[in-house]
């Protein structure tokens, strides 16, 4: 029987956020935004889902009167993948049947 | 979005979140063409250049004092404009950090102690950009390692040979020519 799927994953932004943190020591929110393609705002909240469930890091500083902020994964949320991932590995149909 | 459509959407976030050698690249050049500029002007003008034993001390100290500054500046930018950092691209910092640092401990034992430290420099260097070579997997950069080792070793078997010639040998092989093979690379396209 299949595992169920992290809800928090199953969102196509949230998964875009960590699947590229993971590859990465950290990135900035212009980079996040520029990846997925979403707005500055939508991005915020998904963010603040991720850092609220312990998956990612979010740093705030000011650079030049700007603020800037960089997100990083965090061994939950990299476990939490790598989870989702087998299980999506592991849903996949097997072509030999076809 | 089902399965297959979410492992396609994990396999293109991280393709593009690829290393880029490109800036790496450009700090190879920048420290070769610094270096090798100032071997020449050492080579060709010497009673310039140490016109007190604290001037050529200087020399040697102020110009890349001023190269890691810059370069430091240059990386920090960098990152801001790709964006984030890799894992590699971390590793490789501390790498040539800890060069940095070791480069600056040589120069003030060799001043206090009073022997040259191009050799010991050299060595640091070939270690340096062997271990970066095998890291990134370029093998440019891994025989621009091997070739400073080369002539290190070459240094001993010839003994009686101008320190300057060495550097400019040495910043060549070992930095300038992988520079321009990490600068021009296909990888980052």
């Amino acid at each position: 029987m299949n595992k169920p799927l992290a809800k928090i994953l199953l969102n196509p932004i949230r998964l875009t956020i960590v699947s590229a943190l993971l590859s990465v020591e950290n990135c900035d929110f212009n980079y996040l935004k520029k990846i997925t393609g979403t707005t500055q705002g939508n991005l915020s909240i998904q963010l603040k889902k991720l850092k609220e469930e312990g998956y990612i890091d979010v740093k705030k500083t000011f650079e030049n009167n700007y603020p800037k902020t960089r997100c990083a994964i965090t061994p939950k949320g990299k476990k939490s993948f790598e989870i989702f991932y087998n299980n999506l590995i592991s849903y996949q149909p097997d072509q030999s049947k076809n | 979005m089902n399965n297959t459509d979410q492992l396609q959407l994990i396999d293109d976030t991280i393709k593009k979140t690829k290393e880029r050698l490109q800036p790496l690249g450009y700090n190879f050049i920048f420290w070769g063409i610094l270096i090798i500029s100032m071997s020449f002007v050492h080579l060709l003008f010497p009673s310039f250049v140490q016109q007190t034993r604290y001037s050529a001390v200087l020399y040697w100290v102020i110009f890349p004092l001023g190269g890691i500054i810059y370069t430091l500046y240059y990386n920090i930018k960098i990152k801001e404009q790709i964006g984030y950092e890799t894992h590699l691209s971390r590793v490789i910092k501390i790498i040539w950090g800890v060069f940095n640092l070791s480069w600056i401990i040589i120069v003030v034992v060799s001043f206090f102690e009073g022997f040259h430290p191009v050799p010991q420099i050299i060595f640091l260097l070939a270690i340096t950009t062997l271990i970066s070579g095998l890291i990134i997997k370029f093998t440019p950069v891994i025989v621009g390692g091997l070739s400073l080792f080369a002539l290190y070793i070459g240094m001993y078997v010839i003994g009686d040979i101008n320190y300057f010639i060495v550097n400019i040998l040495a910043l060549t092989f070992g930095l300038l020519l992988p520079g321009f093979a990490l600068y021009y690379n296909k990888r980052d396209e």
